[in-house]
């Protein structure tokens, strides 16, 4: 225990703090420049300056620790006037442009200097000119400004890990600069736009449209982009975002975003935003009314159904769709239609890997809480790169390594290099040859409790024929040996693979093995939700499958449920182009343009004799369809998300938009008008049945979700358990296959699918898709970073600029699928793995120096 | 890159080995360029900013491209008594060559500097490394044509 006494206050400390900590619990608040909470201390500024009794000189409260019996006074005439003085120095080359400084307002040496400073500086030399610069297309850096706090750069070393901002020169000559002395070519997270004090470094997206005073409203949102689900305020003015900001303190991100989350949002108020809903005739599609349209459909479904069956529909849901629209949509098919043809692009990869990890491992084993990684003594990375596909969890990842756990990465993670002690190579196709000898090591000496017997067998069937070469092998296995408190991030990569049911038993035994908690990454904000929901060919809400409990969900509801299992997203592709699907109703997501095969998946479209498109945007999918409706977009409308930890939150609407609806009330209408008697007024009463329907959620209200208490187990019980027996092949005979060079999905940090490539703000940061090669590649091309290659598959072939990594595999060629003009989908076949997610095996791509 | 090896045999942290390798660097390169700095970063695996941040601290770096060869022609007292001014006049005649200046050619960067401690053997100049004194108007584009 420590006591001191602080401006004649005493106060009493558990733990070791700062002098400006024991002050601030004991609610004096000592002033600070240099002091961010959460970054380390600098000592720079001297504004915190503190007299403490036996000390002779004036100490600075953010680095003096509080010790016993200190007496500590934090307003004396002596020290007002060290403060003024300091702030006179700094006003020395401080503009005083303040009109014109987006800052004004909520500048802290604004502040400063009104409460302590100088009324008129005494210096009259000239100040230091530096031109404001323009050059990065989304960070304005004024120089002239800068307080030389370095909250900036500690902030992009210490927390964000980027290391891309730096102090150059010295005295009155230093100046906070990127590396190429213009372009920030970073990570632009943004993150050290929160913490500057000052208007020297700021948004260009709201330039001279900003003042704090300026917002009209402020809401509390959930990030629309990835899995994470970061927290985020939405700043409005006039009905729009003008920017879109972190708090300390709110959510599992704590102060912190990524760049899609901080400067994506301005897709919100493209141009090509769909304000109408629309109806094609003589092959054009034609504004209606909303009743026409929703007549329309409602009649067409019925027609179809009558004609051809229930079966002959289906329905794809989305990831970017709350759940209660996922809910609605599941609904619709479900108990309206009679039909369990309905799945989501979550089939790619994120629904397969996560059934079986809990068919192996138990339900709910990957929810685990993101902020808790930091504390792991062991990280083990596979799949694809944490910090570019979900980065504020890759973040917490750069964190538990600064705190000493090892980082262990097997594949591609790029943004991990400065913070994995040791990064095995793994080629999608690969990866199980390294896990499986990593397996058969780890497994020597520890003792099986048989709490999982099935997996135990397994594990001890594994045998590697041919292992590969150059492996550090006993130094992985004595990093994983030490591992007490390990976590186990997983990726799509590995799971893109003929493989990768084998694939995923070794990661399941791995985590096993190592006692380890899972986090399975994902590319849309709501995955887990909508598979929650029942958007899923054999399950019900709840995650439950459909053969056990459609009597439970009858007996629930009053309603009949589909026995059959119904079609997923790729048997229903095969089924439309076999002219067994007739009808397919599609709500947030553009299959054409976002699956791989874009040939074969728009000629399966064709065949449908009724295809409806619900979205924000005339998608490569909705410029097919029959019927299109306007959705309302991410900030326009309310309703929860289920985050990959299974955190279920909030969204919430701030911006006005006249011409969408929302799509669980579209997919309301359109259930009345097919003879639903039970009508939702409000969203609500959505919610209502989902708890009622599904066990998951029993019990667990909108009041809990907001006061942020819906964490995983929520109050319902999680049923299935563990005992489910995979048939997997060739266990005990790992070894390589040479596939060639193969096609892979890249999924860049700057990116997100066919949604962000309306953002302007991201395309001025990346305008372009990258061919990602690995270094020895490259060198074997002799082609440098930047150079134009061709890649040439048996369907097609483009130009596009390389990029160089390091971290990838020599036979595996990366490209996104972002831009309309060079794309995955358009160049790659695919086949449906042997797990039920997609397989790239069979990709052949070659590269052609121009 | 070998001889950043060795040097990063000697400090116990890569940060401790910046120093000297932004020499190599240097003399590899002429001046620290932004290609230098990113070649002794992915050397030391540190990051490029970071090196700049340093790079640019210390005085002792160019940061300006150079000629292959340095002339560093001292002005001070003692040489300027005995001619040194001339001298510079002479190199700027014959190579086009100013103080803090480089040869179109890139041949040579001339640099005036204060006292090199070679008073009694005034006036002096360092070119490169080598030391040369007792220079006149001859015998020192005899000693630069030394240097291609
Ligand atoms: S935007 Fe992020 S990565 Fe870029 S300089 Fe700022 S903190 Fe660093
Ligand atoms: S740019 Fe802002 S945060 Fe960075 S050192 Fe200058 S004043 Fe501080
Ligand atoms: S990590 Fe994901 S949820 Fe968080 S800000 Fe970035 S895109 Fe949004
Ligand atoms: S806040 Fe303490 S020295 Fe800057
Ligand atoms: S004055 Fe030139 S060497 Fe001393």
């Amino acid at each position: 225990m420590i006591k001191l006494t602080i401006d004649g206050k005493e106060i009493e400390l558990e733990e070791q703090v700062t002098v400006l900590e024991a002050a601030r619990r004991a609610g004096i608040k000592i002033p600070t420049l240099c002091y961010f909470e959460g970054l380390k201390p600098f000592g720079g500024c001297r504004l915190c300056l503190v007299e403490v009794e036996k000390l002779p000189r004036l100490q600075t409260a953010c680095t003096l620790m509080a010790a016993d019996g200190m007496v500590v006074k934090t307003e004396t005439e002596k020290i007002k006037a060290a403060r003024r003085a300091i702030l006179e120095f700094l006003l020395i080359n401080h503009p005083l442009d303040c009109p014109v400084c987006d800052k004004a307002g909520e500048c802290e040496l604004q502040d400063l200097v009104a409460r302590y400073g100088p009324d008129a500086g005494r210096f009259t030399e000239g100040k230091r000119h530096h031109p404001e610069s323009f050059d990065d297309p989304i960070i304005v850096r004024n120089m002239e400004r800068c307080v030389l706090c370095t909250r900036c750069i500690r902030m992009c070393e210490d927390l964000q890990g980027a290391y891309a901002i730096t102090v150059t020169g010295r005295g009155s000559h230093s100046f906070v600069e990127p590396f190429s002395g213009g372009r920030y070519n970073c990570e632009y997270c943004g993150n050290c736009l929160t913490v500057c004090p000052v208007g020297a470094i700021m948004s260009r997206l709201h330039r001279h449209s900003y003042r704090p005073w300026f917002v009209e409203k402020e809401v509390e949102t959930v990030c629309g982009y990835c899995g994470v689900g970061c927290s985020m305020v939405m700043q409005m003015r006039e009905g729009k975002i003008i920017r879109t900001i972190p708090r300390m303190g709110l959510g599992l991100n704590n102060g912190l975003l990524c760049v899609r989350g901080r400067f994506g949002y301005d897709y919100l108020q493209s141009e090509q935003r769909l304000r109408s809903p629309l109806i094609r005739r003589d092959g054009e599609l034609h504004e209606v009314s909303w009743s026409e349209a929703l007549d329309y459909v409602a009649s067409r479904l019925k027609e179809i159904k009558e004609k051809h069956g229930p079966q002959a529909i289906g329905a794809i849901g989305s990831g970017r769709c709350t759940n209660e629209d996922n809910y609605m949509l599941q609904r619709l098919m479900r108990f309206t239609i009679g039909t369990n043809n309905i799945d989501s692009s979550a089939r790619l990869y994120y629904a397969p890997a996560l059934l079986m990890l809990e068919g192996i491992l138990g339900q709910g084993i990957t929810a685990n809480l993101i902020p808790g990684i930091k504390n792991a003594d062991g990280v083990v990375v596979l799949g694809g790169d944490p910090t570019q596909i979900n980065p504020i969890l890759g973040l917490q990842i750069r964190a538990a390594s600064r705190d000493g756990a090892k980082v262990i990465t097997l594949g591609r993670a790029k943004g991990l290099e400065r913070f994995a002690h040791i990064m095995l190579p793994g080629a999608p196709s690969n990866v199980d040859v390294v896990l499986g000898m990593i397996i058969q090591e780890l497994r020597e000496g520890v003792e099986l409790k048989g709490e999982n017997k099935w997996l135990q067998e397994q594990l001890s069937k594994v045998k590697v024929t041919e292992p590969i070469e150059g492996i550090p092998l006993d130094e992985t296995i004595g990093a994983l040996r030490e591992m007490k408190n390990a976590v186990l991030v997983l990726g799509p990569e590995v799971l893109q693979s003929d493989n990768s049911d084998r694939t995923l038993l070794l990661v399941a035994a791995l985590v096993y093995l190592l006692d380890a908690r899972v986090f399975l990454l994902s590319e849309r904000p709501n995955y887990q939700g909508a598979m929650d929901m029942g958007v899923l060919p054999d399950m019900l809400p709840g995650g439950r499958p459909l053969e056990m409990f459609k009597q439970k969900a009858e007996e629930a509801l009053g309603r009949e449920v589909p026995a059959d299992r119904g079609l997923n997203l790729f048997e229903m592709i095969d089924a439309a182009s076999e002219g067994r699907l007739k009808a397919l109703y599609v709500m947030g997501e553009n299959p054409v343009f976002n699956m791989p095969d874009k040939d074969r998946i728009t000629e399966a479209l064709k065949k449908l004799e009724f295809l409806v498109v619900q979205d924000i945007f005339l998608t490569e999918t909705a410029l097919m369809a029959d019927v299109v409706l306007p959705a309302r977009a991410w900030s326009e409308r309310t309703g929860t998300y289920t985050n990959l930890e299974r955190r279920i939150q909030f969204i919430r609407s701030g911006t006005d938009s006249a011409d969408g609806m929302e799509d669980w009330r579209i997919l309301e209408e359109i259930s009345a008008r097919l003879g639903e008697e039970k009508r939702f007024a409000i969203l609500d009463e959505v919610w209502e049945e989902v708890v009622h329907v599904s066990p998951l959620h029993s019990g667990l209200g909108y009041d809990d979700i907001k006061d942020g208490k819906a964490i995983w187990p929520y109050k319902g019980e999680p049923l299935r358990g563990v005992e489910e027996t995979y048939e997997i092949q060739g266990l005990d005979n790992i070894r390589p296959i040479k596939s060639g060079q193969v096609l892979q999905l890249d999924r860049p940090l700057y990116h997100s699918g066919s949604i962000s490539r309306h953002s302007k703000a991201l395309r001025s940061i990346e305008d372009e898709a990258f061919i990602v090669i690995s270094t020895k590649k490259a060198e074997g091309l002799g082609l440098a970073d930047g150079d134009i290659v061709k890649l040439i598959t048996d369907r097609g072939s483009l130009q596009a600029r390389i990029k160089i990594d390091s971290t990838v595999d020599e036979d595996n060629i990366y490209i996104s699928n972002t831009f309309t003009e060079a794309n995955f989908g358009s160049l790659s076949g695919y086949e449906a793995g042997r797990l039920g997610s997609l397989s790239l095996d069979k990709n052949p791509v070659k590269l052609e120096k121009v | 890159m070998d001889e950043i090896k060795e040097i990063l045999k000697k400090y116990p942290d890569r940060r401790g080995a910046l120093l000297p390798t932004l020499y190599v660097a240097q003399k590899a390169y002429g001046w620290l360029s932004q290609e230098a700095l990113e070649e002794a970063a992915k050397a030391l695996n540190l990051p490029p900013a970071t090196v700049k941040g340093v790079a640019t601290f210390y005085a002792m770096y160019k940061h300006k491209p150079m000629g292959r060869h340095l002339i560093q022609l001292c002005t001070n007292v003692a040489c300027m008594i005995m001619g040194a001014e001339r001298l510079v006049d002479l190199l700027k005649e014959r190579y086009g060559l100013e103080p803090g200046g480089t040869t179109e050619d890139g041949r040579f960067s001339l640099v005036i500097m204060e006292c090199i401690g070679a008073c009694d053997r005034a006036p002096a100049m360092l070119v490169d490394t080598d030391f040369h004194a007792d220079l006149n108007e001859n015998n020192i584009f005899e000693i630069l044509e030394k240097y291609e």
